[in-house]
């Protein structure tokens, strides 16, 4: 491999098959082998339903894969069970990308934000209310949503709220699942500088899924590219706008919208229809919608190729 | 078509009020798009408009007229009859339209039947198809899944089509693209115009993507604290703001190959 980083968890060969209507199979991830390096941020982008969160679920010990093992210092995680499990927990933490689904209605504030903390006996009861008020502030809420209700808050404090819980045991590895979609940029500017400077001083790594480009390039050291539950392309963040190489990565990037675009052309986009997961074709999961493709990709899978350090690309046209 | 005249919006008991001081005016075919703080109320306007504030939320001051008639005054059934069919609403959180322990295509046939006289069979095809408008592959399994079975992204476009199931007259779209790929966002996007081109269907995004917002808006409002900032075209908003904060956000955008954190 390339740098000599400090590597924390490896996803080595991870597949994922969920059974569907009618007796079928949906594979939800493909033989995925991802890394996690100490102080470093690996960004995840892809088509919806591509199966970002389901691999990110089983990082942080939710599910558990088909196939493959995640080394979490060496150790398979997948194995762990009952009070070793628990304790592992504390070590990676996620935001969700639904935090309405992910609190509990009844729950005030407070308690959502410190039963991590609670639960690992890092606090006391009588410090929740202070330590909340502390942790909602870093987010850029009022110190005094600690006493309010999930449902009475809009989109984007809810977000927050799910960061904050998230920072609470400052674990050494966060998994950010849309974690700012909701909030404004210039919240969103703030959240971020926080987690990055979280980054430095604490060296937590970050598994960073998101949907805009421009955001994730900019935060991530590396950013995986995926389809169909297969890994198309991993590059240096600072390499996505002008270095991508993989057709599916370069039409995300022809897709962002921004303020200096032509506004009276047509938004580019990938006009055919996306595959469906159940019946993943033969050879290259892009084919259907790319328009370089060639004969070989409809018979054989591309395999993930280094074609630079740090870069490697699943597609017949670098071979 | 829809006339928001200086409204002010609380919600339970608080005295200050969460919105205050807003209008808006819009044509027929008009697609305006609300951005601005996170919390400023820009989901509160708009559920405002579909008449469904929750949390003891209410219209105190001012008033919404739609194609001429004051929504303050309209009976249950009339909203009823209204709102799905004339108005309809994306919503920021699926989970608002789509009920998480029941599978989609019951809810969807539902939905349909209770705007609409047909047979149960013809809904099902008619929310498969849309469906499969909105890029969903394999819309027949989508109907036999539960919600919790479908990514965020693909729970977002099922209440997407279910909003567009019937053309409606104006389409309030809460964040409609934020939980999807830059790609689907951009095919979702151009369906949302097409809305307009033709069914002359009037919009209202809210979104805090400044791109997206842009590239719709005839006419953008940016919101912060409760309040209208900033108010006009959308060359004036980009070019000409008026206000600190419009400049704030619009410094803040990400850009591709721009400023880096890391
Ligand atoms: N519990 C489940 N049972 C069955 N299928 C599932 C389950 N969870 C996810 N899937 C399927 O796995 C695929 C990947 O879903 P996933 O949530 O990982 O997508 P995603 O990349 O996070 O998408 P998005 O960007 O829309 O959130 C989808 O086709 C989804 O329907
Ligand atoms: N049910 C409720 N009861 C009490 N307060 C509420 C309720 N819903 C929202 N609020 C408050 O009203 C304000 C406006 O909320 P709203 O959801 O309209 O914001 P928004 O502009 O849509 O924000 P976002 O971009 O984060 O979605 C927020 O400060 C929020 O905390
Ligand atoms: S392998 Fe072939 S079909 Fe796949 S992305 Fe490359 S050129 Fe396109
Ligand atoms: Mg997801
Ligand atoms: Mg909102």
């Amino acid at each position: 491999m390339s740098e000599p980083h400090d590597l924390i968890l490896a996803a080595r060969h991870v597949t994922k098959k969920y059974p569907a209507s009618n007796g079928r199979i949906l594979v939800a991830n493909n033989d995925v082998s991802l890394n996690f390096y100490r102080g470093r941020t690996l960004g995840v982008v892809g088509e919806s339903g591509c199966g970002k969160s389901t691999f990110m679920r089983m990082v942080v010990s939710l599910e558990a894969p088909t196939e493959g093992e995640i080394l979490y210092r060496g150790q398979d995680i997948t194995k762990l069970r009952g009070e070793a499990l628990r304790q592992h927990r504390q070590k990676i933490q996620m935001v969700f990308q639904d935090p309405s689904a992910a609190f509990s209605p009844k729950m005030k504030i407070m308690d959502i934000v410190c039963e991590p903390l609670l639960n690992f006996k890092r606090i006391k009861k009588g410090e929740k209310e202070e330590t909340a008020r502390r942790l909602l502030e870093m987010v850029e809420l009022p110190g005094d949503f600690a006493r309010r209700y999930p449902h009475n808050m809009s989109g984007g404090q809810r977000q927050r709220v799910g960061i904050a819980r998230a920072l609470a045991l400052e674990p050494e590895i966060i998994v950010c699942d849309e974690a700012t979609s909701a909030l404004d940029v210039s919240v969103q500017k703030t959240v971020v500088e926080l987690l990055v400077r979280l980054q430095r001083e604490k060296n937590i790594s970050y598994g960073f899924i998101c949907h805009d480009m421009a955001l994730v390039q900019s935060l991530s050291h590396q950013v995986a590219v995926m389809y169909l539950g297969n890994i198309m392309e991993i590059l240096p963040g600072g390499q996505v706008s002008h270095g991508c190489l993989h057709p599916y990565t370069q039409a995300m990037v022809g897709a962002v919208f921004d303020l200096h675009m032509d506004f009276s052309h047509p938004i580019r986009s990938i006009d055919s229809e996306a595959p469906s997961p159940l019946d993943a074709p033969a050879g290259c999961p892009f084919q259907s919608r790319c328009d370089r493709c060639m004969e070989i990709c409809k018979q054989e899978r591309p395999p993930l190729r280094e074609i630079a350090p740090e870069h490697q690309v699943a597609c017949h046209l670098y071979q | 078509m829809l006339n928001i005249r200086d409204i002010a919006i609380t919600y339970g008991g608080n005295s200050i009020p969460t919105v205050e001081g807003v209008s808006l005016e819009m044509n027929q075919g008009e697609i305006v798009s609300i951005v601005g703080e996170s919390g400023s109320g820009k989901t509160t306007v708009i559920r405002a408009v579909l008449g469904c504030l929750p949390g003891g939320g209410r219209v105190i001051r001012g008033q919404i007229q739609f194609e001429g008639t004051d929504l303050g005054s309209l009976s249950r059934d009339a909203w009823r009859s209204l709102r799905g069919s004339s108005i309809s609403m994306i919503f920021q959180d699926s989970g608002a339209m789509i009920n998480p322990i029941r599978k989609i295509g019951p809810q969807y046939v539902e939905y349909i039947r209770t705007h609409q006289r047909i047979s149960k069979k013809g809904a099902w095809d008619k929310g498969v198809e849309m469906l499969e408008r909105m890029r969903l592959p394999n819309g027949d399994n989508i109907m036999r899944s539960y919600p919790f079975q479908l990514s965020g992204g693909m729970r977002q476009r099922v209440g997407i089509a279910m909003a567009m199931t019937f053309q409606p007259k104006l389409l309030l779209a809460d964040e409609p693209t934020s939980a999807l790929d830059v790609t689907t966002q951009a095919q979702i996007v151009r369906q949302m115009m097409e809305l307009r081109e033709q069914y002359n269907t009037s919009i209202i995004v809210v979104t805090h993507n400044l791109g997206v917002a842009a590239y719709m808006a005839d006419k953008i409002l940016v919101m912060k604290q409760g309040r209208v900032v900033d108010a006009g075209s959308r060359e004036k908003i980009l070019n000409n703001p008026s206000s600190d904060y419009t400049r704030k956000l619009l410094d803040s955008v990400p850009v591709m190959g721009g400023d880096r954190f890391v």
